[in-house]
């Protein structure tokens, strides 16, 4: 009986610890995006004042520069702008941002920095451009560093928390 | 060229560059009443112009083309917007040269003025901003309008090729015929050997070159230098590329002339086009006066409209 006891209580433990780990986990998951859309916007950057890509390429290339959930929002501007329905690229922007809304665990403040790029995307000179790429990665990174804190506090509580949340519940079973 | 490949090339070429509400209009209408038109212009808060050879019209919403301008559809900001953003695919930095000289060449050799507000820096133009009107000039090929006539004035007795001056006020037909004589001389013929052609074409009419590729056909054995000054160009496409012959338009500054004579001193023919409405009016402007009457020019063809776009009114040898 002590031995089921015993098996009981590791059982509970070590399941809500685990709970715990993968929940800390997420928390990570949107500095890991701000990190990965910083670098892609850099990429976009070069792309646009350097190679004087068109859009359209640019957004591919950039794509394949980068991972899952933050390709979604350049493979979906490039298609949308492909599609020839006579969008501009700050509409295919915008809903590549709704696409990326879905699919990332990015908040609504770090939304809203991207959206300030639909009104200049690809109509000034190289110049301009390279100006509000600049200003965004910075915006970015504000951010990033923002949600990095935040990620050291609650990571610790979610990491801890369920273990005591499971040894509270032993104890109250017991 | 037929009425309904004339409309293709509309359909393919040009409306899909217009801003949705207005390529919807134009898909409306008969293909047949659209064949020959030249020019279609939008501008900010006015009337939408479509002009052929001799007409302007307008684009009623509803009944479609109509000679009154008025009941015109008016073009609003957005679709001026719009369809700049299409001919440039987004991305006007990729363009930053060709605005700066005021007009996009895109696909097919069609050209886009474009005017609104400009952005100086030194006494150059540095950028166009807020832009307030397109103008869509279709590229027309008309192949064989350089008529043996023509053709026969351009090669001497023995074979050799004369150096031609085009002379007409606009939108006679000088760089149409242009285009069509370096397509002849390029392919050659059962009379007339091929000839080696570079064309220096700095408004990118000529070969209408779309990402550095001729659109329209200049033949098989044609070198284009796209959107080069014209004086630089000849000089390095005689030193690189072996020409007989060097075809450009619309010559007008000092250093253009110079060029031409050193390209005559280096063997190398030179076909060429200027804007001036009679010989008179070319002998009042001392750089002309100066090339004519060195006789660089063994010929010079006066075109005008007087039989439609082309027509020449008359051929003055000097050999």
């Amino acid at each position: 009986m002590a031995w089921f006891k015993m098996i009981g209580t590791a059982l509970i433990i070590s399941s809500m610890g685990a709970w715990g780990l993968s929940g800390a986990r997420g928390i990570g998951k949107r500095t890991e995006e701000l990190k990965e859309l910083r670098f892609a916007i850099a990429f976009l950057e070069k792309e646009i004042t350097y190679m004087h890509t068109p859009l359209t390429r640019a957004f591919e290339r950039t794509a394949r520069m980068c991972h899952q959930p933050v390709s979604a929002l350049f493979t979906e501007c490039a298609n949308n702008l492909k599609a020839g329905k006579g969008l501009t690229a700050g509409e295919a922007w915008m809903q590549g941002i709704e696409h990326l809304h879905i699919r990332s665990n990015l908040k609504q403040t770090d939304l809203e920095i991207l959206a300030t790029a639909a009104h200049h995307l690809g109509m000034s000179d190289s110049s301009d451009q390279r100006k509000f790429l600049a200003l965004m990665q910075e915006e970015i990174k504000v951010q990033e560093e923002k949600a990095r804190q935040e990620q050291a506090a609650n990571q610790k509580l979610w990491s801890y928390g369920g273990f005591i949340m499971g040894i509270v519940i032993v104890l109250l079973l017991i | 060229m037929s009425a309904a490949n004339e409309m293709d090339i509309l359909k393919n070429e040009i409306f899909p560059f217009l801003s949705p509400a207005v390529s919807k209009m134009f898909l409306r209408v008969d293909g047949k009443k659209l064949g020959k038109i030249e020019e279609i212009r939008m501008r900010c808060n006015q009337p939408l112009i479509i002009r052929d050879a001799d007409h302007e019209y307008g684009l009623d919403p509803k009944t479609g083309i109509t000679a009154d301008i008025n009941r015109s559809y008016c073009v609003t900001r957005e679709d001026v917007m719009r369809t700049i953003a299409a001919i440039s695919d987004n991305s006007l930095y990729a363009f930053e040269e060709d605005i700066r000289k005021g007009f996009i060449t895109i696909s097919g050799g069609h050209r886009v003025g474009l005017a609104g507000q400009v952005v100086m820096q030194d006494m150059h133009i540095k950028a166009i901003k807020e832009f307030s009107s397109v103008c869509i000039r279709v590229a027309r090929e008309i192949r064989n309008c350089a008529t043996s006539e023509i053709m026969n004035t351009i090669y001497s007795s023995s074979n050799k090729l004369k150096n031609t001056l085009l002379v007409s006020p606009p939108r006679c037909g000088k760089t149409t015929l242009l285009r069509d004589i370096a397509r002849l001389l390029s392919s050659g013929s059962s009379r007339h050997k091929a000839q080696n052609v570079v064309i220096v074409d700095e408004r990118s009419e000529l070969a209408g070159c779309y990402l550095g590729i001729p659109q329209l056909d200049v033949g098989p054995r044609t070198d284009v230098l796209d959107s080069c000054a014209k004086a630089a160009g000849m000089i390095i496409a005689v030193r690189a590329m072996s020409p007989e012959v060097i075809i450009t338009d619309e010559l007008g500054r000092k250093e253009d002339v110079d060029a031409v004579q050193e390209c005559i001193n280096a063997g190398v023919s030179i076909i060429s086009s200027i804007h001036a409405g009679t010989i008179e009016e070319l002998q009042n402007r001392p750089i002309m006066r100066d090339l004519i009457s060195s006789r660089a020019f063994k010929n010079i063809i006066i075109l005008s409209r007087s039989r439609g776009p082309g027509s020449i009114d008359k051929i003055v040898r000097w050999d």
